[in-house]
C-alpha cells in the first residue's frame, strides 16, 4: 500500500536532499558567494557583527518557534521588544536598577502572551488579528508614556550584554546559545514539548487524546512574549539608544526566519535549531546587501520574496 | 409597511452587530455634544467626513477580500507606493497627472492580481503572500524615496476639500463607491460567489463556481482602491509620503471587523464596513476634543478590535 | 447517456480505482452499491469531474469527455448530490438552490423576489415546507437535504447522480423523493442511485453495478437478483467468514460503563445506555441521529448537558477526555483525518499520543521506549507501513485505523467506543478489524460500535442500541438483532 508512496520519494534522490539539507545549502552557497563578492565579508570583525546583530533575532525566533507549531503566528513580538527597550530607560540608568528592569520588561512581555493566548483560545480570535490588536494597544501604550521621545540611558550591564564580546564570542550569543539548548531540549526531550507538537499537528485529536490544547497554546504565547522581552533588553544594550521603534520589522524577520528554517505554518512540524538557520540567513543575506554595495532597501524586497518562495517550497513538500 | 417590518427582523436577526455600532455612534455624538460645543458642528461633521475618506475607500477593498476568506496586508504600503508615485511623476504637470492616475491605478490593480495569483497557484496562504508583497512595495517605495517627493498641480486639493452640496467631495464619493459595491454584492451573480467562496472555498469548487476569478476580482479590486484612497491621500497632503499609508494594515481591518464581517470569511457587508469606518473616525476626533494626544487614538484602536472580535464570537462548535 | 470504461485512479498511498466499467442509460435508475471504501466516492468525483482519471476513458453523450473541471461537467448537464451536502451556511435557503444558476431581473441582475418565489415553488414541488430566506445554517439536516435535491431540479439535467440521499431523511420524504426520481426517470433523465440501504435498491432501481475494493464486480438486472445474491457480491465471500462468531448467549456479563438521561444540547435528549464487560454494544440509527454525539459526551468530547455516566463505581457529571483516558474509556473517532491522527506525524508518535506517560518518565520523553512500543504494536495489529517512523498520511484506511485500534488498546481498560471503524477501510482489513473488536472484547472490555452497515451490526453485534432524532428509541438484545427491526426503530415517529 505504501509502494506508490516509496516509488515516489525514489524517483529523484537529488530532490531528496534538496528538500531535507536545502537550507543548509542555501547557506553555504550564500556565503561563498558574498565571500568572494566581497572580500570583507569574512573578516573576523565583520563576523563578529553579525554575530552580534544575529542574537536578538534569533531570541525572538526561539519564541515565535513554539508558536507557529501550534499553528500560530505572534506579531507583537516587535512591539514587546521595544516596549522592553523603553522600560530599560526608564529607571536611573544605573546597574542597581537592571534588575527590576529585568522584571518589569520580562513581565510585560509574559502579559501580553498571556493576553494573545487568552484572546486565542477562549476567544476564537484569530492568532493574527489578536496579535495585532495587542501589538497596536502596546505600541499605543508606549507613544504615550513616552510622548514619543524617549529618553534615559540603558543600565551599563546591558550594554555589556548586548554588544561586547568575551574573547570574540559576544555575550547574547551565549545567551541565545543556552535559550536554543533549553527550549530545544524542552521540545524533543519532555512531554510538555511532545503535546506542543501533537496540539499543532491536529488540534482536535489533542484534545481527544486527553491534551489540555489551550494550555498549551497559551504557554506558546507566553514564551513568546517573554523571550521578545528578553531580546528586546539585550537589542537596547546592542543599538544604546532607545527609540519607539526599536525592533521593527522583527515581526516579519522572525517568521521568515522560522517558514525559511521549515518550521510549517500549518503547525506541528519544524525545530528551534531549523528556524535558527533561517534566522543565520536573514542576517548573512542583510550583511550580504550592505557588503555588495546594494542600497540597503534590498533588505526588506529580498525579505518579502523570500518569505514567499519559502512558504510555496514547504507546501509542496507536505503535499 | 411588511417590507419596513422585514428588513427591522432582518437587521436585528441577522445583522444586530451593526444595530450596535449605529448605536454606539449616535451615543458617541451625543457624548461629543455635551463634552463640547465645538463637537456638534457643521464644520466639526465635515471633518470628520473628510478625514475618512482614505481609510473608508481603503476598508472597501480589503472588505471584499476578507469576505473570500483571506486578507491583504500588502495594502499599506501599497498606498504608501501609489502616493509618492503619484505625486513623483506628476510633478507639479497636469498633463503627467493624469498619467500618474492611470498608472497608479493599473498598478494596484496588478498587485492585487499577483497576491490573488500567488496564493491560488503557489497554494500559500494569503495572510503570508500579501505580507512578503508588502514588504517588497514597501522596499520598492525607499527606494524609490525616502522623503516626500514631487507635488501636485494647482487646485488637486480641491478632491480633498471641495464640497458638493455641502457635502466634502470625498465623503460623496465614498458613499457612491459604497453604494455600488453593495449592489454589485447583492445583485450580480459574481458577488454573491464572493460570499459563496468565503463561507466554502471547497463547496465553491465542487459546484464549479469561478474561485479563481472571484479572488482576482476581490485582491485586484483591493489593491486598485488602495491607489484610489492614495489620491485623496496626496490631495490632502500635497505630496506623497513613502510611509504614508504604513498605519492603513490594521486600521483598515479594524472597520471591517467592527462592521461584523467575519475574517473567515463568508459573512458580512461593505455598508457595515462604512458604518465601521464613521465609528472609527467618530472615535478619533471625540479624542482630539478630549485634548488626548494620537498616541491614545492606537490604545483605542487597538481595544475595539479586540472588544469586536469577542463580541462577534464565530460559532465555530469545537468537538 | 455515461459510458466509462477501464477507468484507474490512484492517490499517494493507495489505489482507488482500478479498470472499472460503468454503463448508464438514459431513462434508468442505476444503483452503485459496495461497501465502505469501494470506489463509489471517487468515481463520482470523476464524473463530476473533481477528479480526472490516471486511465481509461468517459463517454458522456455520444461523446469521449475529459473534464478538467466540475464546472466543465456541470455545462455538460451532470449534477451530483454528494452524501456532505455543498451548501453555503451563511446564504439563504433561496440563493443557495439558485447558485450559478441566479434568477436575472432589472438590467441583468439578480432578481431576488423572483429567486424567493421560485425557490418556493421548487420546495413546494418537493412537498416540503422551508422558508426560502433562512440561513442554511439554521436549517434542520434533513431540510438541509431536501435544498440539496431542489437545487438538482433547477436546470435541466442529463445525469443526476445521488451520494447517499437518504441518509439522514426517512418516511414521508423518502416517498416523495423516489416519486420525483421515478418522474425525471420518465423524462428520460438517467440516475446513478448510491445508497447503503438495500430494500431501496429493490424498490426504485432498474440495474445495479457493483464495486468492490475499488474494482468492477458486475452490472445486473436488479428484478434479477435477490439479497443476498447482491450482499455476496459487494461482500465477496460469505459473511460468515468476515465476522468472527459471537460472545455465548446465556451468561450475564457485569455492567461497565452505565448512562443515566444523558443530553447533548440540541443533539441528544436522555439517553440511558448499559455497555456489559465481554460484549460488541452497536448503536444503530440514521446519520444524523446523534449516536456520535452520544459516543462523544460518555468520552467527554462535547459536553453532557444533563444526566449522568457511572463507571467502575464512580458516578460522573462532568467528563472530559483526559478524566475519561483516566477511568478507562477510549474513542476511536469516525473521522480519522480531521479527528484521529496526526496525519503529518509518524506511527510511534501517534500511538503514544493518549499515554505519553508509558513513554516519558517525570516529563522526561524516552524515546527509545516509545520506538519499542511502536514496533510491538506494529507487530501485534499488523500494521503495514515503514516502520514507527512511517508517516501516516500514506498509508491505507486499514492501516490507519490499526493505529488508532494500537493507540486506544493501549489506554482503555474497560471501554473502547468505535466511531464508523470500517469505514474507509478494504475488505481484507475489515475482517481483521472485526477480529481485533472481538478479542478486545473477550479480553473483558465493553465495545461500542457506531455503524451505518447494516451486515456489521447484524453480523457483530451483541447487542444493539437504536437511535432516533437524539433519542434511544429501544434496546435489541441476542436473536432480536434483524434488519428489519432495525430500520423499523431507525426510522419510527417517536412515541409521544
Amino acid at each position: 500500500m505504501t509502494q506508490s508512496a516509496q516509488s515516489q520519494s525514489q524517483q529523484s534522490p537529488v530532490m531528496d536532499i534538496v528538500r531535507n539539507y536545502g537550507i543548509h545549502l542555501v547557506l553555504a552557497v550564500l556565503i561563498v558567494v558574498t565571500a568572494i563578492l566581497s572580500p570583507a565579508f569574512l573578516t573576523a570583525n565583520n563576523i563578529s557583527n553579525m554575530l552580534l546583530q544575529a542574537a536578538p533575532l534569533g531570541i525572538v525566533v526561539i519564541g515565535q518557534v513554539p508558536v507557529i507549531l501550534v499553528r500560530g503566528l505572534d506579531l507583537s513580538v516587535a512591539s514587546v521588544m521595544a516596549t522592553a527597550a523603553v522600560v530599560a530607560t526608564c529607571f536611573s540608568g544605573q546597574d542597581t536598577d537592571a534588575l527590576p528592569v529585568f522584571i518589569v520588561a520580562i513581565s510585560i512581555g509574559l502579559a501580553t502572551g498571556l493576553v494573545n493566548g487568552l484572546l486565542i483560545t477562549k476567544r476564537n480570535v484569530s492568532p493574527f488579528l489578536a496579535t495585532l490588536a495587542t501589538m497596536t494597544l502596546l505600541q499605543g501604550m508606549r507613544f504615550a508614556y513616552t510622548q514619543g521621545a524617549p529618553s534615559g540611558n540603558v543600565p551599563p550591564i546591558y550594554r555589556v550584554l548586548g554588544s561586547q564580546t568575551f574573547f570574540g564570542v559576544p555575550y547574547n550569543l551565549m545567551i541565545l546559545v543556552v535559550l536554543a539548548a533549553f527550549f530545544s531540549i524542552l521540545l524533543h526531550k519532555t512531554t510538555y514539548g511532545r503535546r506542543v507538537y501533537l496540539t499543532g499537528g491536529n488540534p482536535v485529536m489533542a484534545r481527544l487524546v486527553g491534551i489540555h490544547a489551550d494550555r498549551i497554546t497559551i504557554a506558546s504565547y507566553v514564551i513568546s512574549g517573554g523571550l521578545a522581552a528578553l531580546a528586546g533588553l539585550i537589542y537596547s544594550g546592542f543599538v544604546g539608544i532607545v527609540d519607539n521603534w526599536v525592533g521593527r520589522g522583527f515581526e516579519l524577520d522572525s517568521i521568515v526566519a522560522a517558514v525559511m528554517g521549515g518550521v510549517a505554518l500549518s503547525g506541528g512540524r519544524g525545530s528551534i535549531v531549523g528556524g535558527l538557520f533561517g534566522a543565520a540567513i536573514l542576517v548573512v543575506v542583510f550583511n550580504a546587501v550592505l557588503m555588495i554595495g546594494l542600497p540597503i532597501e534590498f533588505q526588506i524586497i529580498i525579505k518579502g520574496a523570500v518569505i514567499i518562495v519559502a512558504a510555496a517550497f514547504y507546501v509542496r513538500k507536505t503535499i | 409597511m411588511t417590507s419596513v417590518a422585514s428588513i427591522f427582523t432582518f437587521l436585528t436577526k441577522r445583522r444586530g452587530g451593526l444595530l450596535t455600532v449605529i448605536g454606539l455612534i449616535f451615543v458617541l455624538t451625543l457624548f461629543g455634544v455635551i463634552v463640547s460645543d465645538k463637537f456638534g458642528t457643521y464644520s466639526n461633521a465635515v471633518n470628520i467626513l473628510e478625514q475618512s475618506t482614505p481609510l473608508a475607500i481603503v476598508s472597501l477593498g480589503q472588505t471584499l477580500v476578507i469576505i473570500t476568506g483571506g486578507i491583504d496586508l500588502s495594502i499599506g504600503s501599497m498606498v504608501s507606493l501609489a502616493s509618492v508615485l503619484l505625486s513623483g511623476l506628476t510633478a507639479g504637470d497636469p498633463v503627467m497627472m493624469y498619467v500618474a492616475i492611470v498608472t497608479i491605478l493599473v498598478l494596484g490593480g496588478l498587485v492585487g492580481i499577483i497576491n490573488a495569483g500567488a496564493s491560488i497557484y503557489l497554494r500559500v496562504h494569503p495572510l503570508i503572500v500579501t505580507l512578503g508583497t508588502g514588504a517588497i512595495l514597501q522596499g520598492i517605495t525607499l527606494l524609490y524615496t525616502q522623503t516626500p517627493i514631487g507635488k501636485m498641480p494647482k487646485g488637486f486639493d480641491e478632491l480633498a476639500y471641495g464640497r458638493v452640496l455641502g457635502l466634502p467631495l470625498g465623503a460623496v464619493f465614498t458613499i457612491v463607491v459604497f453604494v455600488v459595491t453593495a449592489v454589485f454584492l447583492r445583485k450580480v451573480p459574481l458577488g454573491r460567489y464572493i460570499y459563496a467562496t468565503g463561507d466554502d472555498a471547497v463547496g465553491a469548487q465542487l459546484m464549479g463556481l469561478p474561485r479563481r476569478k472571484v479572488l482576482f476580482v476581490a485582491y485586484g479590486f483591493c489593491g486598485m482602491m488602495a491607489a484610489v484612497a492614495s489620491i485623496f491621500l496626496v490631495a490632502r497632503l500635497g505630496a506623497g509620503q513613502p510611509y504614508t499609508g504604513q498605519n492603513f494594515t490594521l486600521t483598515s481591518i479594524t472597520p471591517v471587523v467592527v462592521g461584523g464581517t467575519l475574517l473567515s470569511g463568508g459573512r458580512g457587508g461593505v455598508i457595515g464596513t462604512l458604518m465601521g469606518v464613521y465609528l472609527v473616525s467618530l472615535l478619533n476626533n471625540l479624542l482630539n476634543f478630549l485634548s488626548l494626544s494620537t498616541h491614545y487614538q492606537l490604545i483605542v484602536q487597538g481595544l475595539i478590535v479586540i472588544i469586536a472580535v469577542s463580541v462577534y464570537v464565530e460559532n465555530k462548535r469545537k468537538v | 447517456m455515461l459510458t466509462i470504461s477501464k477507468v484507474s485512479k490512484s492517490f499517494p498511498g493507495v489505489k482507488a480505482l482500478s479498470d472499472v466499467h460503468l454503463e448508464v442509460k438514459a431513462g434508468e435508475i442505476h444503483a452503485l452499491v459496495g461497501e465502505n471504501g469501494a470506489g463509489k466516492s471517487t468515481l463520482t468525483r470523476i464524473i463530476a469531474g473533481v477528479h480526472q482519471p490516471d486511465e481509461g476513458t468517459i463517454e458522456f453523450d455520444g461523446e469521449i469527455v475529459h473534464w478538467a473541471s466540475p464546472a466543465a461537467a456541470k455545462a455538460a448537464g451532470i449534477h451530483v448530490i454528494y452524501q456532505e451536502f455543498v451548501l453555503f451556511p451563511n446564504l439563504t435557503v433561496a440563493e443557495n438552490i439558485f447558485l450559478g444558476h441566479e434568477r436575472r431581473g432589472f438590467m441583468n441582475g439578480i432578481d431576488h423576489s423572483r429567486t424567493r418565489q421560485d425557490a418556493a415553488d421548487l420546495l413546494g414541488r418537493l412537498g416540503v415546507k422551508i422558508d426560502p430566506d433562512a440561513l442554511v445554517a439554521e436549517l434542520s439536516v434533513a431540510d438541509q437535504q431536501m435544498v440539496e435535491i431542489a437545487k438538482a431540479l433547477v436546470h435541466k439535467v442529463k445525469l443526476l447522480i445521488l451520494d447517499e440521499p437518504t441518509a439522514v431523511i426517512a418516511g414521508h420524504e423518502v416517498e416523495l423523493l423516489f416519486g420525483r426520481l421515478r418522474a425525471l426517470r420518465d423524462d428520460g433523465v438517467a440516475i446513478i442511485y448510491i445508497s447503503h440501504r438495500l430494500e431501496e435498491i429493490f424498490e426504485l432501481c432498474d440495474r445495479v453495478t457493483v464495486l468492490k475494493d475499488g474494482q468492477f464486480v458486475a452490472t445486473e438486472q436488479v428484478e434479477a437478483m435477490t439479497n443476498d445474491s447482491l450482499v455476496s457480491l459487494m461482500v465477496g465471500r460469505d459473511m460468515s467468514e468476515l465476522f468472527p462468531p459471537k460472545a455465548p448467549v446465556g451468561q450475564t456479563r457485569p455492567v461497565v460503563l452505565s448512562a443515566t438521561d444523558v443530553s447533548v444540547k440540541g443533539r441528544v435528549h436522555n439517553a440511558n445506555i448499559e455497555l456489559r464487560a465481554g460484549e460488541i454494544t452497536a448503536l444503530s440509527g440514521m446519520v444524523g441521529a446523534g449516536r456520535t454525539e452520544l459516543a462523544m459526551a460518555l468520552f467527554g468530547g462535547l459536553p453532557m448537558s444533563s444526566g449522568q455516566i457511572a463507571i467502575g463505581g464512580e458516578t460522573f457529571r462532568k467528563m472530559t477526555p483526559s478524566l475519561a483516558i483516566e477511568k478507562g474509556i477510549g474513542l476511536l473517532t469516525e473521522d480519522r483525518k480531521g479527528q484521529g491522527l496526526a496525519m503529518l506525524m509518524d506511527v510511534a508518535t501517534n500511538i503514544s499520543a493518549s499515554d505519553l506517560n508509558s513513554v516519558s518518565k517525570s516529563g522526561w520523553l524516552n524515546h527509545s521506549a516509545e520506538q519499542d512500543i511502536a514496533k510491538s504494536e506494529i507487530e501485534n495489529y499488523r500494521i503495514a507501513c515503514r516502520g514507527p517512523q512511517g508517516a501516516v498520511l500514506t498509508m491505507s484506511g486499514g492501516n490507519q485505523q490499526k493505529v488508532l485500534v494500537a493507540r486506544w488498546a493501549r489506554t482503555s481498560k474497560k471501554v473502547i467506543i468505535m466511531d464508523e471503524p470500517t469505514r474507509g477501510v478494504d475488505v481484507g482489513a475489515k475482517a481483521e478489524i472485526y477480529r481485533i473488536m472481538r478479542e478486545l472484547a473477550a479480553k473483558g472490555l465493553a465495545v461500542l460500535m457506531i455503524s451505518s452497515e447494516m451486515p456489521e451490526v447484524i453480523g457483530l453485534a451483541d447487542r444493539v442500541f437504536v437511535m432516533r432524532e437524539g433519542v434511544i428509541t429501544g434496546e435489541l438484545g441476542a436473536g432480536q438483532i434483524d434488519e428489519q427491526r432495525i430500520i423499523q426503530l431507525a426510522t419510527q415517529k417517536r412515541a409521544s
